[in-house]
């Protein structure tokens, strides 16, 4: 039986710039930094409250995974807001939001009404969309 | 409301922490930066993050510890200091009873591993990630 989501990739246009966005920007904890062997950067990010499931923050690059075509596509797709980064939770969607604006994220919608709670939906700095919801 | 500025607060504390793993760090001194008593505040940070200060406190040493014998060429002794102990043999059964072998055994270990020269074994990620971003299945 899988008892939870231990890493879940989050692919970004740059690590570093990343890093930055999810650490100073949206409050979250770097889980792992590490320098692994094949010049590759093992960089996970957490919200504080929550260490279980870390978000890998990962570069689309020439590798055994893609060719260089294709890590250029992705990183096209990426631009183009063709990925998600899934859905954070908040105790209070208005306050988080407004505190996330005045830092300088940016939001497609402000929070709204929806059935399940209230949600606002931003865009981290790759272009990846997130949710941002206050469950009901 | 009152939930959003207490968990504010907390992270301000838990940002203390991780600020100044390396120094000496008292409960009191913690709690100050949160504007808590040091009991409300042990109580809170258990009960938001599911830790209390002093194991989280523990488990970032250890980590920058495990991080620096991989990436430096720091001494055991050098490598303690850095992350805020000054006890070595303290250190050592820690480092010891939580990592699983002691620190001069992890380096060895994997340093071996390692393809190159003070970086982490491709071992140390999930093998999913290794086989997909490095070409590497774990031996």
């Amino acid at each position: 039986m899988i008892t939870s989501i231990a890493h879940s990739t989050i692919y970004v246009l740059n690590q570093e710039e990343a890093l930055d966005f999810y650490k100073n920007k949206l409050g979250f904890e770097v889980g792992d930094d590490m320098k692994v062997e094949g010049d590759f950067r093992w960089l996970t990010v957490h919200p504080k409250s929550n260490s279980q499931l870390q978000l890998v923050l990962a570069e689309p690059k020439e590798g055994p995974m893609f060719t260089k075509d294709s890590a250029e596509k992705i990183r096209s797709l990426i631009s183009e807001g063709a990925f998600g980064a899934g859905v954070f939770e908040t105790e209070n969607c208005q306050k988080t939001y407004q505190e996330l604006v005045a830092k300088g994220v940016e939001f497609m919608q402000p929070p709204t009404e929806q059935l399940y709670g209230v949600e606002a939906m931003g865009v981290d700095n790759s272009g990846n969309w997130f949710s941002l919801v206050q469950r009901k | 409301m009152a939930a959003n500025n207490r968990l504010k607060r907390l992270n301000t504390g838990r940002d203390f922490i991780a600020d100044n793993y390396q120094t000496p760090l008292s409960l009191s001194d913690i709690a100050k930066c949160s504007y808590m008593s040091p009991y409300h505040f042990l109580r809170v940070f258990k009960d938001t993050y599911g830790e209390t200060p002093n194991e989280f406190l523990t488990r970032l040493r250890l980590q920058q510890a495990k991080k620096m014998l991989i990436t430096e060429n720091y001494s055991i002794s050098e490598v303690c200091e850095k992350v805020g102990y000054s006890s070595l043999g303290s250190f050592s059964s820690l480092f010891l009873k939580r990592v699983g072998v002691a620190p001069t055994v992890y380096r060895r270990k994997l340093w071996a591993l390692s393809s190159e020269a003070y970086c982490f074994p491709a071992q140390t990620i999930p093998a999913c990630f290794a086989y997909k971003f490095l070409g590497k299945l774990a031996n």
